[in-house]
């Protein structure tokens, strides 16, 4: 490994060193403070060497990482999306549980797994990175361990992933065994349709994936675990985690004919369309939000899968804008849900909101902003996305993706309102609970991202067509 | 070649299920134990030899020591001893031993013919698998030291909990 190497993967880097100073620092003093003053400071470091991996990248990092314009996109997402999740579980954390500081060595390890599966070129990086990834999800989900749904909802998370992982493995193996490498390069399923065992591998792998981003019919755990989950957790697998394997799905499955055409394709198809249809009719009828986030990110996922179904040059820029979009919105939703989160348990139940306009007019209008900007309101970036991802579905003539899109999106404004409506009834007399600063940092920087990028979505899409991936 | 790897991925397949089966956590763990020698056996007759021995090293010897915590954690006396011996009656061992059995025939009939040797794309050397994992793949052993963390510290945090209070929920008032 050559200086340019180590400067390319420098936030990687600085992003391992992180839990492990961290870790000295819980084992010489316990300080949350400390723990959290370290911990957003290596975040907001890494993020700062991006410029510094973007002057040397594109580079191919030994055979199993690349750093190129779409990986520091998604690092930049990935490490903004974490530094959000660190402000919202400070004071979080700091009702909730005696034995905070593990949780950040936990959340470093976290996003470093999912940077590394948005930089992998090989499968062997692939699977650490998200191996990485899922074992400190295990913890994180089951951190508050006075409260018996957080452990169940980690053990079904362990479970779950371990079973995916597995799958994933076995479909690995047979794509290896059809071409003898495991880097992404020179790996086309398409080409190879005819093989059978080189298909059946790639279709395991989808499962795998599938499981990963929870689409229909590999949703069935996300609903349980959001809702058993802490609440900034729940927002962070909602956004990093899925992000992350999605950015790998569309670095995999980059030709748009491996993607969209032949078995693969119709078994996108299918699940795209599946997940839009049952993620919003399941969402209809929730009382609880966070069932009702976790239906519909799985909704969100059919969405984004129309943009990847695409073709053409829009297809790449589509699935990043709605990303950034998404984890914009769901982490600021899931924040709504942190910040208003009191000792007792977290401000799930649809009655929490009754009346909040008139107890905390400014979370409520964070909360009308997400809630807008997922049912695709204009003036937020949400639209933006279905705008551009619908532009994408119909301009390669997908037509039975664009049409289920439309018709799922007219029932997903059902619910959005539904809770909307509820904010701004007449007051019931509830305990209020405390401001939490940090917390309404993180949202108020949440709510700028969205509106700015709904208002002018040049912020974004003048970087995105430099974007070649390779 | 081909009816060696059928018996010992039979014998890993007929292991693992009674590894799943078993309603006891020490009679699974035998069989667990069986699997993972009958994957080594795989291993060998790849020409993964250091594969295979690390298998056994790492695997097997790991779930030994999960036995010695077991021991441990239960008091020791007459009672444990009694317990332990109807554990490991002959009706409970059989199974497991006759699979080992049947890999231990496997290897020494090819050890002693050598018929092993010539199968697959060679043999892979350790030396080989060191000059790969710190040359090429470097990154990939930080990034597998990263898992170990993330699972190290995890573990740690649930498992404090539960050592200290066992009673769990109506203790769990901290300082906060």
């Amino acid at each position: 490994m050559t200086v340019h190497d180590f400067a390319a993967i420098a936030p990687l880097l600085i992003l391992s060193a992180a839990p492990v100073a961290v870790m000295l620092v819980i084992a010489v003093r316990r300080s949350h403070a400390a723990s959290f003053a370290l911990s957003a400071g290596a975040l907001a470091a890494a993020l700062l060497c991006l410029p510094l991996a973007a002057s040397c990248s594109p580079r191919q990092v030994t055979p199993l990482l690349v750093v190129d314009a779409y990986t520091l996109f998604f690092a930049a997402l990935i490490l903004l999306a974490g530094l959000s999740v660190l402000l919202l579980s400070h004071d979080y954390l700091r009702i909730h549980e005696e034995r905070r500081e593990e949780f950040y060595v936990l959340l470093l390890t976290a996003c470093l797994g999912s940077v590394i599966v948005a930089a992998s070129r090989h499968f062997a990086s692939f699977f650490l990175g998200l191996e990485a990834l899922s074992v400190s999800l295990y913890v994180l989900i089951a951190y508050l361990r006075i409260n018996a749904s957080c452990i169940e909802a980690g053990l079904k998370y362990l479970i779950l992933a371990a079973f995916s992982s597995a799958i994933m493995l076995f479909g690995m193996a047979l794509v290896y065994r059809h071409s003898g490498t495991l880097a992404l390069a020179g790996l086309s399923p398409a080409e190879g349709a005819a093989e059978p065992a080189l298909l059946a591998g790639a279709v395991l792998i989808v499962v795998g994936i599938g499981f990963k981003l929870a689409v229909v019919p590999f949703h069935m755990w996300a609903p349980d675990i959001y809702e058993g989950a802490p609440a900034p957790v729940a927002g962070f697998v909602a956004a990093v985690s899925k992000g992350s394997v999605f950015a790998f799905l569309l670095r995999w499955l980059l030709e748009p004919a491996a993607a969209g055409d032949g078995p693969l394709g119709a078994i996108f198809t299918g699940i795209a369309v599946l997940s839009m249809f049952a993620g919003n009719l399941l969402a209809l009828f929730q009382d609880n939000v966070k069932r009702m986030l976790a239906y519909s990110s799985i909704a969100h996922m059919g969405y984004l899968l129309v943009a990847f179904l695409a073709s053409g040059p829009r297809r790449v820029m589509a699935c990043l804008f709605y990303l950034a979009a998404y984890f914009v919105t769901t982490l600021g939703a899931f924040g709504v849900i942190t910040v208003l989160s009191d000792k007792e348990r977290d401000a799930d139940a649809l009655e929490d909101y009754r009346g909040l306009f008139s107890r905390r007019p400014w979370i409520a209008g964070v909360f009308t902003a997400m809630l807008l900007s997922l049912a695709g309101i204009p003036l937020t970036a949400g639209f933006i996305g279905k705008f551009f991802m619908l532009a994408a579905g119909v301009a390669s003539g997908r037509w039975l993706l664009a049409a289920s899109l439309i018709v799922t999106s007219g029932i997903g404004l059902f619910y959005y309102l539904r809770v909307l409506a509820v904010l701004y009834m007449p007051a019931a007399p509830a305990v209020d609970v405390p401001v939490r600063p940090l917390g309404t940092l993180a949202l108020a920087a949440l709510v700028a991202l969205l509106v700015g990028l709904g208002v002018y979505p040049g912020l974004l899409t003048d970087w995105i067509p430099a974007m070649a991936i390779r | 070649m081909d009816y060696a790897f059928y018996i010992a991925a039979a014998a890993a397949l007929a292991a693992t299920l009674r590894a799943i089966t078993a309603s006891h956590a020490v009679h699974a763990l035998l069989y667990f134990i069986v699997s993972l020698l009958a994957v080594a056996v795989i291993f060998l007759l790849l020409g993964a030899h250091f594969a295979a021995a690390l298998e056994v090293i790492v695997y097997a010897g790991a779930i030994m020591v999960l036995f010695i915590f077991v021991v441990m954690m239960l008091n020791p006396g007459p009672r444990s001893v009694q317990r332990e011996r109807h554990w490991l009656r002959p009706r409970i061992w059989a199974g497991p031993a006759v699979l080992a059995a049947v890999l231990a025939a496997e290897l020494v009939y090819f050890a002693a013919t050598g018929a092993g040797r010539s199968a697959g794309a060679g043999q892979v050397e350790p030396a080989e698998v060191g000059l790969a994992l710190f040359g090429p793949y470097l990154l990939g052993v930080e990034m597998a030291s990263v898992v170990l963390l993330a699972g190290l510290v995890g573990a740690y945090h649930l498992g404090w909990h539960l050592g200290r209070r066992p009673g769990g929920r109506e203790t769990g008032e901290g300082e906060a």
